[in-house]
């Protein structure tokens, strides 16, 4: 069970630019992984590809045995539905709907959405939110509206959580909050954690730091 | 995603409702227009059939052609001669040549209701100084009630008055007025080559067509009289058991002889003509208006999805498909569509039943039988072509954005920064 990477390269545009050379890495189940470097290092790049949000040009990505590549769209979003949660740096929550609608949206995709809904309000009172299930995303501040996107990214208790530098745009004390409560995900009920970060203190809370230069993985530099 | 594109609709109010109203007033408009036309025509037609008989036996035309006078001069026709001028013009027959063998064919025929032989003779009429060229029509008068509704249209005297003979003529209603005589009053009729024969007025009739009004009814004996054509007719009027069968009945009679034989149809296939023309332009500016209506749906839509492309990176990275991402716009312009036309459907029908209301004395639809108000028509077929209508362009309007935003790749949002 994991991630298993082998080979990645990725070429994106015309003239083809390459952003990611042969990366090769094994994410165990239960893992908190983050990947650090420099703006335009790919790691981003990276982390859409493990997620089954992009392809690779090159190599292969299996999740929990199977090949990507060879999954149909069906598979692909079946896998995204029950698997993987998504974090990103702004919120994206939809704008029309409450924040338990919001929360609640994974498992609308499944018809789960009354068997859910009291996971869903417990999942918002231990994340600050409770009593606030029926604001809209405009009415919650901006720690808030990440604490919710985490909300609804934990909602089917995915087995792999993707966050893509979930604290960019907060303050430090929501930065805080947000990184225990990814924290919190992985260590009490096992999620493989994957997080793209700039903040090298958040790095350092995770179990392993794998660190990009120039699309390729490079050792972690020892100034950080 | 029912319930997501609900969401949306309802959270952009204002453009929701302008767009709804493009939908709406095209189907409310195409039900109101058509009602009013058709419930026009139907009455028409209705009128036609009814009032009139289904079947015209006429007196034969003769139009000359190059050779037609071949056989006169040369006893048989040929190819090489050449006439020079050719001949041209017309020598038709002003009476039908053997009216006994109609009148035996008709009574056979078991297609046949009725039939009335009739002479239509111009003449004039005087009342003292007053005198109106007019068109009068002999006929027997019990028959003709059976093949026209002409008895209906009486507002003095009684059409079978007519029956007793004796110079006795039923006028319309302006032609009395210009002579300026009333019921019982005798007037002066005279043909081309008769000297004027009194006639008592026994009757009025008014059918609302000005055209008809002028004209006059005499007993088919007296007016062969007045014009001096004794047991001569020019017209056989034929009404049928059905007059849908009116048209081929009058194709296979043309067969039989020389008499120029036309249905009601084909005798006003000028009025048919105008109600396609009719049609042509009911189509082209309620499908203008829908054109416009489904421009609004599109547009619309096409902004939507851009403006909710992170939506959609959302939406598929948690699991939607492609597939969802088109409903979810799909199903709004078809939302858009099916309120707009159930709405208009409504509203058209409503406006339909206030314009029954609105009077309308002018023309044959006041006069008679429409009860003074407009006639509408209220045939389903209009209003499922309406809702119809309506569905296919929302339908249409909206399968290019949605086909669009079911294409967007999350990740192609993500990179082209959606926030």
């Amino acid at each position: 069970m994991g991630i298993i990477a082998s080979g990645i390269g990725k070429k994106i545009g015309n003239p083809e630019v390459r952003i990611l050379s042969d990366i090769s890495l094994d994410i165990r189940s239960g893992e908190f992984v983050a990947l650090t470097g420099r703006s335009g290092s790919g790691k981003s790049t990276l982390l859409y590809i493990l997620s089954t949000l992009d392809f690779a040009s090159e190599g292969t990505v299996e999740i929990d045995g199977g090949n990507v590549a060879l999954m149909s769209a069906q598979e692909t979003s079946v896998l995204r539905n029950e698997k993987i949660g998504f974090v990103f740096q702004f919120h994206y929550l939809l704008a029309e709907l409450t924040a338990l609608e919001n929360v609640l949206m994974p498992a609308r995709k499944t018809g789960k959405t009354e068997e859910l809904t009291a996971y869903a309000r417990e999942l918002l009172a231990s994340f600050g939110l409770e009593g606030k299930e029926g604001r809209l995303p405009r009415q919650l501040s901006g720690g808030e509206q990440q604490r919710l996107a985490i909300a609804r990214a934990l909602l089917m208790k995915p087995r792999y959580l993707f966050a893509d530098e979930p604290t960019g745009s907060l303050d430090s004390i929501n930065s805080e909050i947000v990184m225990k409560i990814i924290r919190d995900s992985n260590q009490k009920y096992g999620t493989t954690v994957i997080m793209v970060t700039h903040d090298l203190g958040f790095a350092r809370w995770a179990d392993r730091r794998i660190h990009l230069v120039d699309g390729r993985i490079a050792p972690i530099p020892t100034t950080g | 995603m029912i319930f997501l594109a609900v969401r949306y609709l309802l959270a952009r109010r204002r453009q929701t409702i302008l767009t709804l109203l493009g939908i709406f007033f095209g189907t409310a408009a195409y039900i109101a227009i058509s009602g009013f036309m058709l419930g026009f025509r139907g009455y028409f037609v209705n009128q036609l059939v009814n009032n009139n008989a289904h079947v015209h036996i006429q007196p034969r035309e003769d139009f000359l052609t190059d050779h037609s006078l071949d056989l006169e001069f040369f006893g048989k026709s040929y190819d090489h001669a050449f006439w020079d001028p050719a001949p041209s013009g017309r020598k038709d027959s002003a009476i039908v040549e053997d009216p006994q063998a109609w009148y035996r064919r008709l009574a056979a025929d078991p297609r046949v209701l009725a039939f009335s032989p009739q002479l239509t003779a111009a003449v004039i009429f005087s009342n003292g100084k007053a005198t109106a060229p007019a068109t009068i029509i002999g006929c027997d008068p019990l028959q003709q009630m059976k093949v026209t509704t002409i008895a209906d249209y009486i507002i003095e005297g009684s059409f079978t008055d007519l029956a007793a003979g004796g110079n006795r003529v039923i006028l319309g209603d302006e032609l009395r007025k210009r002579l300026g005589v009333r019921l019982l009053q005798n007037v002066m009729v005279a043909s081309a080559t008769n000297v004027p024969i009194p006639f008592k007025v026994v009757g009025v009739f008014r059918t609302g067509s000005r055209f008809a009004d002028q004209g006059a009814y005499g007993a088919l004996a007296d007016i062969q009289a007045v014009n001096r054509t004794p047991n001569q007719v020019n017209e056989i009027a034929v009404r049928l058991e059905d007059y849908l069968q009116s048209a081929p009945i009058a194709s296979t009679w043309s067969s039989l002889g020389q008499e120029k034989v036309e249905s009601w149809d084909q005798l006003n296939a000028n009025i048919f003509e105008v109600f396609r023309l009719q049609d042509a332009i009911r189509y082209v500016s309620i499908g203008a208006i829908l054109v416009v209506a489904a421009f609004g749906i599109y547009n619309v839509l096409n902004m939507t999805v851009m403006q909710k492309r992170k939506d959609i990176a959302i939406l598929r990275s948690l699991g939607y498909q492609s597939r969802d991402i088109i409903i979810l716009f799909f199903s709004q312009g078809v939302i858009l569509g099916v309120s707009g036309a159930l709405l208009g459907g409504v509203f058209g029908y409503l406006f339909s039943r206030y314009m029954q209301t609105i009077p309308f004395t002018g023309g044959p639809m006041g006069a008679h039988g429409a009860g003074g108000t407009l006639i509408i028509s209220y045939d389903p077929k209009i209003y499922i072509q309406a809702v119809s209508l309506a569905l296919l362009s929302a339908i249409f309007a909206s399968l290019l954005p949605a086909r669009a935003a079911g294409k967007l790749t999350p990740i192609e949002i993500i990179r082209a920064g959606a926030e």
